[in-house]
């Protein structure tokens, strides 16, 4: 009952890894530090003896990246218990879900175009929701449905509010979410998404008096 | 008696309808949350933070303060009844409650876990109210080194009492550290590790990282595990404790709440420690220890006294030095900024009727909290029984909708959902993400300290240790870190706090 990704490297690199989870956790940390490194390589640091705005952060980066270096020496020589299922599919099911908005924002002025007469948020709103919907349901062969329809809905919610209103929004975006357990009732989704919504539609902007927009704007 | 005059203050700011209303809105939905498993305290203030916007800061603090020691009365419900217990911090209290519960004792130890709680809520209030005072004035002579060194001090408590590695549990605060400096430099206003990303120019917002990492990552977890609550109603006969179980329990209540304060103080420490060390400490000195766990009421009265105790004074280092001592007041700070109070001394000094009011508050929470808990009994029961799939949209909906709404920024709610799987991530590789979240409140106070230290200083970073006060604290960090490495370097690292949860 193996990670899907790690299934296969498992038998390979088993005498090597001795601490699986110490031993990826270390290296995602690594890799967030680099990551960190590069990104604040433009800033200035210590200028005589005050700090530079690049000074901090370099600091704790290299302190990560030293710290994941030691959980992983952590993972090599000492045993630990093996992967939890999903750890990997789960994380990337997720993340292939947000990088899947960047070639549409990237796109957004020409997809706005794709049906005249309709207002051009609307549009690329409908065509991030449909791409999202359709990739998390190919994705659920390889992951988990928990990650992928949350981090789904959310997105879907995200995109939508601006364009379609806090209603249309909410439901749909509560309706994809159910998606996330396998025992969906659809009679009962619908009806309970739609208590949902009628509640959040109430509940934040007259009872917290938040300026939330309900419906689209035409 | 300035003390008594400044509690009466408290009280008529914590006695106006609107307070009153909020205070009890707020423990009502801590006692749901607290019956409720799979959902916490924390994802909850996290999830209610924004919420609390249009409202008064003080009716703000003191509905989220509710929350906290609301979800440790909760707690017990679930376990006494149903062995399943609603929060980490009651998961001692299934092992003799439930017992008490099937000798159809149930009511006498719902009955000794509220009133337990009430006894250690009074007189934490007190202590927060008295410790108030002196710890303020000692504060307001901290320097930058001082404090720097006080927030270490602070994190290194966080990561000794974490569950398993600890490794692990710095490299989650240096993570936290890290992630806090995205955004503008607080002194020259640069912008850092942004990519030139309008929606990052400001920073991660604490919201965002906590409902994510919390809230989502415990979601997305719940969601893999089958649902299997069982719903064994257990017969409540007869409310009132005897007299032979008052006796027995009075030791273990006042026991329960002077460890539970006193760890409840200690950085790091919190509810869930309290109550472990409560029920271990009664066990040990107990003359009949094979009693426990087969219905001793003392192994209620101690953990659930011990719990609700700790999760009030947790808040004296906040509202006083103005350091988160666990997760769910780095949480408070947040609620604070939003309101634009800096939490620390000053609070004190500046806004009294925060201060006081909030303490007030408290009391007049537990007092609710007996009065309406006992009789709720059947209510929350029966919450038990709406499944998880038909909550987990609910709370989805709820945080996505709330993070929007405090910028009107949608990528903010597209943040939540990364820190969701981060979140997940990490806890599936054995990462505690809570130190992670006290390192990302502390960090910008750290940096802003250490830089000033630095400057004083002249560059010098020998004032840390040179300064008496700073030199202590660090001394006293550098000793515990020693004393929590040294088993682990012999291969057996006591295991004690192996099922705590911050």
């Amino acid at each position: 009952m193996s990670e899907r990704q790690g299934g296969a490297q498992a038998p390979a690199t088993h005498n090597v890894i001795r601490s699986p989870r110490d031993f990826w956790g270390g290296l995602a940390l690594v890799l967030v530090a680099a990551f960190a490194l590069y990104a604040s390589s433009d800033l200035p640091g210590m200028r005589g003896f005050a700090f530079g705005p690049g000074t901090a952060p370099r600091l704790f980066a290299y302190g990560l990246m030293a710290l994941g270096f030691g959980v992983m020496m952590v993972g090599l020589l000492s045993d630990g218990p093996p992967m939890e299922d999903f750890t990997f599919s789960g994380t990337f099911g997720g993340a292939v879900l947000v990088l899947a908005l960047i070639p549409i924002y990237f796109f957004a002025a020409r997809i706005g175009k794709l049906a005249p007469g309709i207002a051009a948020d609307i549009v690329v709103a409908a065509v991030g929701t449909i791409v999202v919907v359709v990739l998390a349901f190919l994705l659920t062969h390889v992951a988990p449905r928990g990650p992928l329809f949350i981090t789904a809905a959310t997105i879907i919610f995200a995109i939508a509010v601006r364009p379609l209103g806090l209603i249309i929004a909410s439901y749909v975006s509560l309706v994809i979410s159910a998606n996330a357990t396998r025992e969906v009732r659809w009679v009962e989704t619908l009806a309970w998404c739609a208590i949902l919504t009628a509640f959040c539609a109430v509940l934040f902007p007259y009872g917290l008096n938040l300026p939330l927009q309900l419906w689209p704007r035409f | 008696m300035d003390l008594v005059q400044n509690l009466a203050f408290g009280f008529s700011v914590a006695v106006t309808p609107m307070n009153l209303l909020l205070c009890l809105i707020g423990v009502l939905v801590g006692t749901l949350i607290g019956v409720l498993p799979g959902i916490g305290p924390l994802a909850t203030i996290a999830m209610l933070l924004p919420i609390t916007f249009g409202l008064h800061p003080v009716g703000a603090l003191i509905m989220l303060a509710g929350i906290y020691y609301g979800a440790q009365y909760g707690g017990s419900t679930t376990s006494i009844l149903i062995n399943i217990p609603g929060e980490s911090s009651s998961v001692v209290t299934t092992l003799d409650g439930h017992q008490m519960a099937k000798q159809g004792r149930a009511g006498p130890a719902l009955a000794i876990a509220a009133i337990g709680s009430f006894i250690a809520g009074c007189f934490s209030t007190v202590l927060v109210a008295a410790l108030g005072v002196p710890l303020t004035g000692l504060a307001l002579k901290f320097g930058p080194a001082e404090y720097f060194s006080l927030m270490v001090l602070g994190l290194v408590f966080a990561v000794v009492l974490a569950k398993g590695s600890i490794l692990k549990a710095i490299a989650m605060v240096m993570l936290g550290l890290l992630l806090s400096c995205v955004g503008s430099d607080i002194e020259t206003g640069q912008s850092r590790m942004s990519f030139d990303i309008p929606e990052l120019a400001d920073g991660i917002g604490f919201v965002v990282v906590a409902m994510g990492v919390f809230g989502y990552a415990e979601i997305m977890r719940n969601l893999e595990q089958e649902e299997s609550r069982e719903i064994v109603e257990a017969k409540i006969t007869g409310l009132m404790p005897t007299l032979a179980d008052f006796k027995a329990s009075l030791g273990a209540i006042a026991r329960g709440t002077g460890l539970g304060s006193v760890l409840g103080i200690l950085p790091g420490g919190g509810a869930v420690i309290a109550a472990f060390a409560a029920y271990t400490f009664e066990k040990k000195i107990s003359k009949e220890p094979h009693r426990f766990g087969r219905g001793a009421i003392e192994g209620v009265a101690a953990p659930e006294s011990a719990n609700n105790a700790a999760a009030q004074t947790s808040f004296i280092p906040l509202l006083t030095l103005g350091i988160p001592p666990n997760a769910v007041m780095a949480l408070m700070v947040g609620a604070m900024t939003i309101h634009g109070i800096v939490p620390g001394p000053q609070v004190m000094t500046k806004q009294p009727e925060l201060f006081w009011g909030l303490i007030a508050s408290m009391w007049i929470g537990n007092l609710m909290l007996v009065v309406i808990n006992l009789p709720l009994v059947g209510v929350w029961v029966s919450l038990l029984r709406v499944p998880y799939r038909l909550l987990f949209p609910a709370i989805l909906i709820f945080c996505a909708i709330g993070v929007y709404s405090i910028n009107n920024a949608p990528a903010d709610a597209i943040m939540v959902a990364v820190f969701g799987f981060i979140g997940y991530w990490l806890v599936k590789t054995d990462f505690e993400p809570a130190p992670m979240l006290l390192g990302f409140v502390l960090g910008p106070l750290m940096e802003e300290n250490l830089r000033r230290a630095m400057l004083i200083a002249r560059g010098d970073p020998t004032t840390f240790v040179t300064r008496p006060i700073s030199g202590v604290l660090l001394a006293i960090a550098a000793v515990l870190v020693l004393v929590a490495l040294l088993p682990m370097i012999r291969g057996k690292r006591d295991e004690v706090f192996v099922e705590s949860e911050t």
